[in-house]
């Protein structure tokens, strides 16, 4: 009994002196809400969709069996039952990983070109199309 | 077809072909780091072989080294004999560490015994560290300076010249 409680001991120091990287640090102490149950396994699944998976071709975590994306997924989990916000998550990986790992880029910088030129390219389409037919009806048959 | 449909077809027909050519050059496999410039994430991971922590901090002072990898990476089997001997010649002037990245402590020691253990190893349960570190795959080297900002970072095994030129950086 002795020898157990001593290796428990010992066990409980070492691990407290253990420490990884804290999301804290990077975004600030949680805004939200800490999460349980069947809301934190749907929020956990949502904010997993959003994340790149970065040793797949183009999957989410949600969706990869590798040993990176569950480990990816387990901290997504950990942080939204702590009580970090969608936003302070996705800030988080963000600033580890760069844009790359968001699954939908932000509407910021070059990828705001992604949003903004298939939108272009239409309304530029549509004018053409507009210009042509007002030309055609101009014309006297 | 009119001037104008002409000139907005090649207009952006031109923007495609150069955003493509830019492209061509560029590995695929590589993504800038958001992390060079910035301050390391600090940690205090559990050494392999033994029950103590080292902490990242505690090298302050002096340029580290961060290399993660993991025993079932052939490409961290290549570049393994050229970190231990890097860091033997560096005698201490700079912090070799090796982060173990989903692996087996026993797997760990038998690798290390067998192929040079030459500087700290420590384990990374459940990848958090490698998280932080943006880590995709292995092996990854982040080159530290005695500030603890991270200057570079390389993907893949890296090449006697690639290690010397991140060191340098590193040591500036």
């Amino acid at each position: 009994m002795k020898r157990l409680l001593l290796f428990a001991l010992f066990a409980l120091l070492a691990s407290a002196q253990m420490r990884v990287p804290d999301a804290e640090q990077f975004v600030g102490p949680p805004r939200g809400t800490p999460l349980t149950g069947a809301a934190l396994e749907t929020e956990s699944h949502t904010l997993a969709s959003m994340l790149r998976c970065p040793v797949c071709q183009g999957l989410s975590i949600a969706d990869s069996p590798s040993e990176m994306a569950i480990n990816m997924r387990g901290q997504v989990r950990e942080l939204l039952q702590r009580g970090f916000t969608h936003d302070q998550i996705l800030t988080y990986f963000e600033h580890s990983y760069g844009q790359f790992v968001l699954l939908k880029p932000k509407f910021r910088g070059v990828t705001s070109f992604v949003w903004t030129l298939p939108l272009l390219v239409l309304i530029i389409g549509v004018a053409i199309v507009v210009m042509k037919m007002r030309k055609m009806q101009s014309v006297p048959t | 077809m009119s001037r104008t449909v002409l000139l907005f077809g090649g207009i952006i027909t031109a923007a495609l072909i150069a955003i493509l050519y830019a492209a061509l050059g560029n590995d695929p496999q590589h993504i800038d780091s958001p992390l060079v410039g910035v301050a390391a994430p600090n940690f205090a991971l559990k050494q392999v072989g033994s029950a103590a922590n080292v902490d990242l901090a505690s090298f302050r002072g002096r340029p580290v080294v961060l290399n993660f990898w993991a025993t079932w990476c052939r490409p961290c089997w290549e570049e393994h004999p050229l970190l231990t001997q890097a860091a033997q010649l560096s005698d201490g002037r700079v912090q070799f560490v090796g982060v173990v990245f989903q692996d087996d402590e026993k797997k760990i020691i038998q690798f290390l015994q067998q192929r040079g253990w030459a500087y700290p190893t420590l384990v990374d349960e459940r990848g958090k560290t490698a998280i932080a570190y943006g880590v995709g795959g292995v092996p990854e080297t982040f080159f530290i300076d005695k500030n603890g900002t991270i200057v570079a970072k390389f993907d893949g095994p890296m090449s006697s010249e690639a290690l010397m030129t991140n060191v340098q950086k590193a040591m500036r």
